[in-house]
């Protein structure tokens, strides 16, 4: 297999020694050690050894993203660029890396799939699921390899090539499509599942809902209330006046 | 239940949580894909698709990003699809939100212990990274791998555990079950659309929902 595919297989796995100290720092390293040991095979192992201590330091970026930071710090010391520089290009690349890859796919794809993915529920059954999963790992898979191919080609000028791709236009679009996936899918399927139901099953879900809303969106509880938390209260509750019911 | 449906679950409710965060991160873990999975390993999808549905509702509020607290849906989600097929008819919705929300925060709790164990991990081999030891790297990245393998296997082991008691309540001799359902079903809504509107903020984005919520609506009122 090729360091190229041997890299892109690692990528798969970067968060695997995630922490709040160095991020995805070891799981960057550990990308770029196929290709730094191809790189650097007929050189000191010293270099390699310097090389790859550089790629293990604090770094930040979306997981899908990972590889354009992989790609370009592997050019650089390619063209033997100072090290100094390179760590430069890391810290220049963890926040766009970081922020681009959350707004296109965090705020962007996997919402929008989910939300389209519900959305379809109703009219495709359990298809919907592997439909969903392969569109993803497709998106996913192309992504991440692009970016590993963008780094390895532009090397320290990927910030201005990241720039000018279609990464910052699409994540825009991404997030729009989002919000509308989201709140289309979710009516949908709320339609479905009350469907059949008694109206007053329908008038307690919309109560329920609507005061969940104003507790999630109010100043005063939004950052104490979460839908997990909100949750389990009313599940608390349904289970006493069960309880007491019986 | 049998043992190979036991051992099936293991391994898919340990995978899921595997996929969240380590390995492949390719939205297995979501509670649509892992809830239908695991029912459909008992032989029904309808029901594992009806609980992955709602459980979706509440994942869609906070999506995994990287620093972030978040809950671990897939085991909680596989518990849930399996468990619901176990109640018949009315209350099926809301014994999936009995079993997964809670798990489900177990589940976000453990990654936190995991990650405090890796950060541990670094820093005692932190020398070689520092010297460039490639075999150190892999080391640690092979030892995260395990370790989350483990918080899988610990978070599954707690599903199946659920799914056995529940397996023991007499859901149908229980009045008014459907109490749940509303419940459950209700806070799914909020959840996901407060946090819809949340993300959304108050630009372009806000105005897409609000289309995207007018159209489902004139698609729930067309059917």
């Amino acid at each position: 297999m090729s360091p190229r595919w041997q890299s892109l297989i690692r990528l798969l796995g970067v968060q695997a020694s995630w922490t709040y100290e160095r991020m995805s720092g070891i799981g960057l390293a550990h990308a770029a050690a196929p290709l730094l040991r191809d790189l650097f095979r007929d050189h000191s192992p010293e270099r390699r050894r310097a090389a790859v201590a550089r790629s293990a330091e604090y770094f930040n970026s979306h997981p899908y993203l990972a590889g354009v930071a992989v790609g370009a710090v592997v050019k650089a010391e390619y063209e033997d660029v100072p090290s100094l520089t390179i760590s430069r290009l890391r810290t220049a690349l963890s926040g766009p890396l970081g922020a681009l890859g959350d707004q296109l796919i965090w705020a962007g794809e996997v919402p929008a799939l989910m939300g389209l993915s519900l959305a379809s529920v109703p009219l495709l059954g359990w298809w919907a699921v592997p439909v969903l999963l392969v569109i993803h790992n497709v998106l996913r898979l192309r992504l991440t390899l692009w970016g590993l191919d963008l780094g390895l080609r532009e090397g320290l000028k990927v910030g201005a090539a990241l720039e000018q791709s279609w990464l910052p236009r699409v994540a825009g679009l991404a997030q729009r499509l989002a919000a509308f996936a989201v709140g289309f899918g979710t009516i949908v399927v709320a339609g479905w599942l009350l469907d059949g139901r008694s109206d007053a099953t329908r008038l307690g879900v919309a109560g329920i809902a609507v005061a969940g809303l104003l507790l999630l969106l109010s100043v005063a509880t939004r950052t104490r209330v979460t839908g997990i938390r909100y949750g389990l209260v009313l599940i608390g509750l349904s289970l006493l006046v069960i309880g007491g019911l019986q | 239940m049998s043992i190979a449906l036991i051992a099936a679950l293991l391994l898919w409710g340990t995978f899921v949580a595997v996929d969240l965060v380590t390995v492949p991160q390719g939205l297995f873990s979501r509670p649509l894909v892992s809830a239908t999975v695991a029912n459909a390993m008992a032989g029904d999808v309808s029901a594992g698709l009806l609980a992955g549905v709602v459980l979706e509702l509440y994942a869609l509020e906070v999506m995994p990003i990287g620093a972030s607290r978040y809950p671990d849906w897939g085991p909680a989600a596989m518990a849930a699809g399996a468990t619901a097929a176990l109640v018949p008819g009315a209350g099926r919705i809301g014994v999936a939100g009995l079993i997964a929300l809670p798990l489900a925060l177990v589940g976000g709790w453990s990654m936190l212990v995991h990650r405090r164990r890796t950060a541990r991990a670094i820093t005692g081999m932190l020398d070689r990274v520092a010297a460039g030891d490639a075999r150190a790297v892999w080391h640690l990245q092979r030892e995260g791998l395990w370790r989350d393998t483990l918080r899988g296997v610990v978070l599954s082991t707690l599903g199946v555990v659920m799914i056995g008691v529940a397996g023991l309540v007499p859901w149908t001799s229980i009045e008014h079950l459907g109490l749940l359902d509303v419940a459950v079903l209700g806070g799914g809504l909020a959840a996901a659309l407060g946090g819809a509107i949340r993300s959304a903020g108050s630009g372009a984005r806000r105005r897409w929902l609000a289309v995207g919520a007018a159209a489902g609506l004139v698609v729930v009122l067309w059917r």
